[in-house]
């Protein structure tokens, strides 16, 4: 008999050992990978000129535009009644300086296709429409005078540019 | 389709297309031009607050400081009147002779007075400075005019555009400075107006400064060959973002008319490095420096309509001495502007109308304020604020004074009809329901 029960509580403790210890299931999330744009649409507020000037400044010369600077020139252009004629020359300013990163004309019309996608990123902040998309590839590849420079001058002196 | 349908559809469509490029962002058809008085206007802001004692009045110390027999005219090129002969202090520096002992020689052969209409005693509608200047420019007395807004009411700029069908180039401001809201006088904020038909407009001594050549006169000089293909993918992007008027925030210009101000700006900067800009002889001020740069326009444009403020005058409030010296010196610049007009631009010589006239007066009684020559000063608040004169003079202009200090005659805000009539597009201006009811030409004053 005392054989008999010790059996049993050795049977009911394997018991207990094998079934609590189940293994543990690791359960993780994951989100796809979206990119968030700007919709033209959307874009309602007008940057004011220490925005505009500040954005155009970083987005051609990747650094931040000085405090000093900015207030000069800010100063000058509100001194001008067309904006337009402003902002035309002080980016063909920018243009004429050392320091300014953009790409090479021969690599615009290597791909024209990503050229265009990645200006609508550097300014808009959104991806062409297919419209867009075909308007600048053909205007690009009939044109052979059209540079790099003109077409970032379209763009920043374009009235989306100005609002986000 | 018959023969007789084709014919009749055919002439509307033809008509259509030859009436449609004349129909006015008014919606007349044509511009009235039959009753033009004149193919330009120049209107001189002589702001700053100037008294009618040492203007018009020609009292000099007399009145402003109690200093008996020191009366006399220091605006000999606006004004009849023998100068002062004491305490002379209002002129230039000569070495060895007290400050500002040497008067500038008159440049006019005969004062505006003698050339025009004078109206000694009109009335101002406010005594500050961004109201006067907005009554001067919209007709309006602007007595809801707030500070760092665009004028309420439209200014003539406004009116002349959408009435007269002028470009944007045709009519300018040329503001002395950034400050004081300046900037903002080219166009108002109204609904019906704003700057679509706004004026263009230079704040001058800040675009043309050592910064603004700094941040401008670098920019490169694009051929047309260049700038038609930016144009173009510009104007594309444009048309997939149209904007709302209360959206549209600066002045329109067509892309002829950007390329011209854009080769403007860089040939006054050139000529800047070669002296080559015209100037007065005594060019020693901002105000000076204004007229200098508004000449250069009128050289350019040759504008219908150009209006120019001046603030000298200003330094009224801690300090007479050189309240006087502006005073005087914008006399001088006025006149300068006059002859420069006549003699060097061909296409406005006689065929031009200078309007002269403050924002506002000063008072009556001083401030505790002492210059260095215990002279006392003046500001701008009571009711001899609102006393101002007007002049105008050129083509076809009749020479009349017209009014007294004990008869008052006019309004700073009969400014705007008065270019309206100019340009025949009066009747417009009134209907439009939107200057001073009591507002009138000064033609019908006369």
């Amino acid at each position: 008999m005392p054989n008999f029960k010790l059996n049993a509580w050795i049977i009911y403790g394997l018991f207990l050992c094998t079934s609590a210890c189940t293994k543990e299931r690791i359960i993780g999330y994951e989100i796809d990978q979206v990119n968030v744009l700007e919709d033209k649409s959307l874009k309602t507020k007008k940057k004011n000129d220490a925005e505009f000037i500040s954005i155009l400044y970083t987005n051609l010369y990747q650094s931040a535009i000085s405090p000093n600077q900015l207030y000069k020139t800010q100063n000058v252009l509100y001194s001008i009644g067309d904006q337009d004629v402003g902002n035309e020359m002080l980016l063909s300013n920018y243009f004429n300086t050392s320091g300014i990163t953009i790409p090479k004309d021969a690599v615009m019309r290597t791909d024209i296709d990503a050229f265009i996608i990645n200006t609508f990123k550097r300014f808009y902040l959104r991806y062409p429409s297919e419209g867009e998309k075909v308007f600048f590839n053909q205007f690009i590849t009939n044109n052979k005078a059209v540079t790099v420079e003109m077409v970032y001058t379209a763009f920043a002196c374009s009235k989306e540019y100005q609002y986000y | 389709m018959n023969r007789k349908d084709f014919i009749t559809k055919s002439g509307i469509t033809m008509g259509g297309g030859l009436l449609a490029p004349y129909i006015l962002p008014s919606g007349r058809l044509f511009a009235k031009t039959a009753s033009m008085k004149a193919d330009h206007v120049v209107l001189v802001m002589f702001a700053g607050g100037v008294r009618q004692q040492e203007s018009v009045l020609g009292r000099y110390l007399e009145d402003s400081q109690g200093v008996s027999g020191a009366a006399g005219n220091i605006m000999p090129n606006l004004f009849e009147g023998d100068a002062p002969n004491k305490k002379i202090a209002y002129g230039t520096s000569v070495a060895g002779e007290p400050l500002g002992s040497e008067p500038i020689p008159r440049l006019l052969n005969q004062p505006m007075e003698k050339l025009g209409l004078l109206f000694p005693e009109m009335r101002a509608q406010s005594a500050g400075h961004y109201v006067g200047l907005n009554t001067l420019l919209t007709g309006n007395p602007g007595v809801s005019q707030g500070l760092r807004v665009r004028p309420s009411y439209p200014t003539i700029f406004e009116y002349l555009r959408k009435h007269a069908g002028f470009k944007a180039t045709d009519t300018w401001f040329i503001g002395n400075g950034i400050g004081n809201s300046t900037p903002l006088l080219n166009s108002s904020n109204n609904k019906d107006y704003g700057l679509p038909y706004g004026g263009n407009m230079f704040a001058a001594p800040v675009t043309f400064s050592a910064t603004g050549k700094e941040v401008l006169g670098n920019a490169k000089i694009y051929s047309n060959m260049d700038l038609e293909p930016m144009y173009f993918m510009k104007n594309f992007l444009d048309q997939s973002f149209a904007l709302t008027n209360d959206q549209i925030s600066s002045v329109s210009n067509t892309d002829e008319e950007k390329i011209q101000i854009k080769d403007f700006i860089k040939s006054v900067f050139a000529k800047q490095q070669t002296g080559q800009l015209a100037k007065p002889p005594i060019a020693g001020n901002g105000d000076a420096l204004n007229m200098m740069y508004a000449a250069e326009v009128l050289r350019e444009f040759k504008p219908k309509m150009l209006a120019l403020n001046i603030s000298g005058v200003d330094t009224c409030h801690s300090n007479f001495t050189s309240y006087l010296q502006n005073l005087h010196r914008a006399d001088h610049v006025t006149a300068w502007l006059w002859q420069h007009i006549q003699y060097n631009i061909p296409e406005m010589s006689g065929n031009t109308i200078f309007i002269v006239a403050p924002e506002c007066g000063r008072n009556l009684n001083p401030n505790p304020i002492l210059d260095r020559n215990d002279w006392y000063s003046y500001d701008h608040s009571d009711s001899n604020a609102r006393r101002v004169w007007g002049l105008m003079l050129g083509k076809g202009v009749p020479n009349i004074r017209i009014g007294s200090e004990a008869q008052p005659v006019g309004r700073l805000t009969d400014i705007v009809p008065t270019i309206a009539d100019i340009f025949g597009v009066l009747d417009d201006v009134k209907n439009a329901g939107l200057i001073d009811p009591l507002a009138r030409s000064l033609y019908q004053r006369v």
